[in-house]
């Protein structure tokens, strides 16, 4: 059964085509990876599909709704959930407290309920923060719980980064770029936590990644973008072995001797 | 100095000790000496102290009750100045609440407004309007002025007439980007006052530049609130609500989405945060403290007119946020106390000093000099100042420390009850 | 009522354009501060400012030492225009170097209020030192280029009547065109020009491209500084009287004009301070007119900052601008 359909999507910034008539059906409960070269459209592919932009044509359902002309916190909220190359945390408040805000969309305190602080809103507030610090401890960062979000280290950054993600209770959990700047044996930890979470969480997993080795042992689906366009999708056996796929990485001459 | 400071952390009693004995010898040179402002000023320093002692929570605000309430009035009260030191703290309590609110939207939501005095006036003109005879030239029904007992309830209208003109304001304003926003919330302020300045036809709702006269001061069972020292307890309460107001939110989902929206906007939206609700609520919130403070105002003054709110009072009001730390809550009380002392004493005290010497013949002073009218060159250099040196303010904001044990536990129970959820229906709860 | 309008318009055209330039020339300062840095700079109505003061005070004092009386007019004006254009020059770099540089990694909001606290620091010097000297700190400067002269609308239809300017209106105009004609040919045919507009583009690869960034920031605020105070001074001669407050208000109209044009766009900032001042000028001659005498001329800042507020929601990239995505 199929939870994300991308139809035909495209999108042009001034002359630039950065994606172009790209189709992709993504299975409940797999994890899918979406690959190519630099500048191949991966992110504004992710954008597209979260709302931070519009597609000039195509459509993205998610389940039987769909996804186009939806603001970003309108596609949250039907449960789509990503992490960002270049992280997006909130820097200066608490780690906990980043955790609490993916909780956001399940909290239900409004201005007077705050105002007069009932019984309810209290519950509420001391659930989400232990919900939070479970999420923290879902990722190993429990005893960072009262640092500043950006005094943590890179990886750690990501990891929260993926609780916060995590704590919205997504369908669809669209990871970019998870692995940029770890080191092997860090890379080694995320692919075996990746593949726990989507077990432990029945989550959908996307993925853009750079790192081969991490894609090939960890995806059931690989889609390669180039240019804009998508040349090849299928299991990471075929990709591997895919004439185009190693032309655009590594340029015509490794394919064609001169 | 350091040895005493490190044998005073930890040992509560004797800074309760301290403390005590502070605020006594300030009171009793007060009490003696009624004319020293610097008595004055050092007894409302006590309530600095108080802060850095290491009390609970609830003991501080106990002691700050009763030095507010029941030492500062009584002490002040036996001399000549009496009215001026009171005017003086009332004046404070409005700015703080203004403050305040300004620091939500900027310290908190992070959102650069101003035009923040706009919401002081129409507080102000609400009732303003409303408790004089003005209303009669457009209002089809009712007597005009209103007596002063509307006054409470105009605390209340004031604060919803501001939320709503700052929904009004926010819905084109917050469609704007990021730095755009100051400008267009300042040009907003003086369009506000621009236009309470020439409303006066076709019909006359505001009196134009010549102001509304006579406010019917606040009256309850047929007393009537005239005196700096009256209004000192109205305005005392209002803060007690804003504070306890800004401290509940700060600390809630609405303060946490704030601080999002802040910190990275793209991130906040796709964790399901609605942007433009969100940073509409802080400017609503924001704006309603001040219509509060507005009416408040309007009633002590017995006069409105637009003169009182032009662009530098929007920017005093940013000055006490930043010189305090901004998302700081004490810190912007400290700020907004500095900078109203500031104004309405030191730098009146300091040119009496000076003209006084140039007076005597010690000095000659120039008029154009006189730290009275140099508000712009100071607020200016704080700005310049805090901005490189110290952004964080006076008192930087605290991010709330949570305990880990409690919280442990919690997540105990929150794992089983995932579980079972789980074996239900999988993981779409 | 359109017979009334008509009969104005010329008039208003006139003072329209004369008003239109000087908002076009402040609004070049904005615009290239923006183009840059993305930092609007606030203290730029007060460099304006402070070049009418500086302007007015030498020729107050070349008139006390019998200077002015001595050569023509026209030429101590342009010693006057080049002389202040330099010292408010130097004034921006010290400002960016002082109370911007340090900020420029920090958080947005913050530099924002430092340009704040520069606009207010500069219009209380600027009001002590005028009234140390002078003991009021409204200055009316010599009157010069006076004479008026008359545009005859009526012989080409009689539904227009004349139109007046005085000498100083014409040599505005003309200042100002040359200021922009020379800017124009600066950034776009010099050296330096391109490398303004490739730190403008990304900061970080031009500096990769061995371009002295801080230098080209530097110039760029010499120069918008230097062409924001000869305003000053062409403003002062025009309108007489001038007060530390003027800068203010008028920054934010040039301010309008330059997102008018779409900020960054220097061209554009040419065209939308001509078209800010001509509409503020039919607005306030019109107001009251269009409006049955519900709104008079003294809401004519209202309708400019109305103007400004329906741009930046409708189309901030600008009338001439072409519409940017935040990168992602």
């Amino acid at each position: 059964m199929s939870i994300l359909t991308v139809s035909n999507i495209k999108k042009q910034f001034g002359g630039l085509v950065a994606v172009n008539s790209v189709d992709m059906t993504v299975e409940k409960g797999s994890i899918t990876a979406v690959i190519g070269p630099n500048g191949a459209g991966k992110t504004t592919f992710f954008n597209l599909i979260t709302g931070v932009y519009q597609p000039d044509e195509g459509n993205v359902q998610l389940g039987s709704s769909s996804l186009v002309g939806l603001k970003p916190h309108e596609i949250s909220r039907l449960g789509i959930a990503r992490t960002f190359q270049n992280i997006r945390l909130f820097s200066n408040i608490t780690v906990l407290e980043n955790v609490m805000v993916g909780l956001h969309k399940q909290l239900k305190a409004g201005i007077v309920g705050t105002l007069f602080q009932t019984k309810k809103v209290r519950e509420e507030e001391l659930r989400a923060q232990e919900e939070a610090y479970h999420w923290l401890e879902y990722v190993g960062l429990a005893q960072h719980l009262n640092e500043e979000a950006q005094n943590l280290s890179y990886g750690a950054q990501r990891r929260l980064e993926i609780a916060r993600a995590l704590a919205s209770k997504p369908r669809l959990l669209l990871l970019d770029e998870p692995a940029a700047g770890m080191n092997p044996r860090e890379t080694r930890e995320l692919t075996e936590f990746i593949h726990r979470m989507r077990d432990d969480l029945n989550v959908t997993i996307v993925l853009i990644e750079h790192d081969m080795k991490l894609v090939m042992e960890i995806s059931e689906h690989i889609i390669v973008l180039d240019h804009g366009e998508k040349i090849a999708e299928g299991k990471p056996a075929e990709i591997r072995n895919n004439v185009k796929v190693i032309e655009a990485y590594l340029g015509k001459s490794a394919v064609t001797p001169a | 100095m350091q040895r005493l400071t490190s044998k005073l952390k930890g040992n509560k009693l004797a800074q309760i000790i301290l403390l005590v004995l502070y605020v006594l010898v300030t009171s009793l040179s007060l009490y003696l000496a009624q004319a020293s402002v610097t008595a004055f000023l050092l007894l409302l320093v006590s309530l600095l102290l108080l802060y850095y002692t290491e009390l609970p929570d609830r003991l501080k605000w106990v002691i700050a009750g009763v030095v507010l309430v029941g030492v500062i009035p009584f002490v002040a009260s036996t001399g000549p100045s009496y009215q001026s030191y009171m005017e003086v703290a009332t004046v404070v309590g409005i700015y703080v609440a203004m403050a305040l609110g300004l620091n939500i939207v900027v310290g908190l939501a992070g959102l650069l407004d101003l035009g923040f005095v706009a919401f002081f006036a129409i507080g102000a003109y609400t009732y303003g309007i409303f408790a004089t005879a003005q209303a009669a030239n457009f209002m089809p029904f009712g007597v005009f002025p209103l007596s002063g007992d509307s006054f409470w309830i105009f605390i209340l209208i004031g604060c919803f007439v501001a939320a709503l003109f700052g929904v009004l304001l926010g819905i084109p304003v917050l469609r704007v980007k990021g730095d755009y926003l100051a400008i267009v919330t300042l040009g907003f302020g003086e369009i506000i006052r621009i236009v309470f300045n020439n409303l006066d036809k076709p019909v006359n709702i505001t009196n134009g530049a010549m102001g509304l006269a006579s406010v019917k001061p606040p009256e309850i069972f047929g007393f009537q609130f005239v005196y700096p020292n009256q209004f000192y307890f109205i305005v005392l309460a209002i803060l007690l609500f804003v504070i306890l107001a800004v401290r509940r939110f700060e600390f809630s989902k609405i303060g946490r989405s704030w601080k999002a929206v802040r910190e990275n906007e793209i991130a906040a939206q796709s964790m399901g945060i609605h942007l433009v609700r969100t940073k509409l609520l802080a400017f609503a919130i924001g704006a309603s403290f001040s219509g509060m403070m507005g009416v408040v105002f309007a009633a002590k003054q017995t006069f409105v007119d637009p003169t009182s709110f032009t662009l530098l009072e929007s920017i005093t009001i940013l000055v006490m946020v930043i010189l305090g730390g901004m998302g700081s809550v004490p810190g912007v009380i400290l700020g907004a106390a500095v900078i109203t002392i500031l104004n309405l004493q030191v730098l009146t005290e300091v040119t009496n000093y000076l003209n006084q010497l140039s007076l005597n013949g010690v000095i000659s002073f120039p008029e154009a000099l006189s730290p009275a009218k140099m508000q712009r060159f100071i607020f200016g250099a704080i700005l310049i100042i805090f901005a490189i040196y110290r952004p964080q303010g006076l008192i930087p904001a605290k991010n709330p420390v949570f305990d880990e044990e409690s919280l442990k536990e919690g997540s105990e129970n929150h794992r089983k009850k995932q579980i079972k959820v789980e074996s239900d229906k999988g993981f779409q709860a | 009522m359109l017979a009334d309008i008509l009969n104005t318009l010329p008039q208003v055209l006139v003072d329209g354009l004369a008003l239109g330039a000087i908002y076009a020339v402040i609004a070049l300062g904005y615009t290239m501060v923006y183009g840059i840095l993305e930092l609007i700079n606030f203290a730029h109505g007060e460099i304006f400012m402070t070049g009418a003061f500086i302007g007015v005070a030498m020729l107050i004092l070349m008139t006390g030492m019998g200077w002015l009386a001595a050569m023509p007019a026209i030429l101590a004006l342009i010693l006057v225009l080049v002389v202040t254009s330099i010292l408010t020059g130097f004034m921006g770099v010290g400002i960016e170097r002082m109370a911007y540089r340090p900020l420029r990694n920090s958080p947005k909001l913050i530099t924002l209020i430092s340009a704040i606290g520069v606009s207010f620091l500069l219009q209380d010097l600027v009001r002590f030192i005028t009234e140390y000297k002078r003991g009021n700190y409204i200055l009316t400067g010599p009157s010069m280029f006076n004479s008026q002269f008359t545009i005859k609308f009526s012989s080409v239809s009689s539904s227009f009547s004349d139109a007046f300017f005085k000498t100083s209106t014409l040599i505005l105009i003309i200042c100002v065109v040359v200021m922009m004609v020379a800017l124009d040919f600066f950034v776009n045919k010099t050296k330096w020009g391109m490398a303004m507009r490739a730190v403008a583009q990304d900061r970080d690869t031009a500096s990769l491209m061995s371009i002295n960034v801080n230098k080209v920031i530097s110039l760029t605020f010499f120069i918008g500084s230097a062409l924001g105070g000869a305003t000053g001074v062409l403003f002062a001669v025009q309108y007489g009287t001038i007060d530390p407050y003027i800068g203010f208000i008028l920054g934010l109209k040039a301010f309008t004009a330059a997102v008018l044009g779409g900020i960054g766009n220097i061209r554009g900032a040419m065209a939308g301070g001509i078209m800010l001042g001509l509409l503020e000028m039919f607005a306030a001659a019109n107001l009251q007119l269009l409006t049955n005498g519900v709104l008079g001329a003294e809401y004519k800042d209202v309708f400019a900052f109305a103007i400004l507020i329906i741009v930046l929601i409708f189309k901030p990239e600008g009338l001439f601008g072409k519409a940017v995505t935040e990168k992602v």
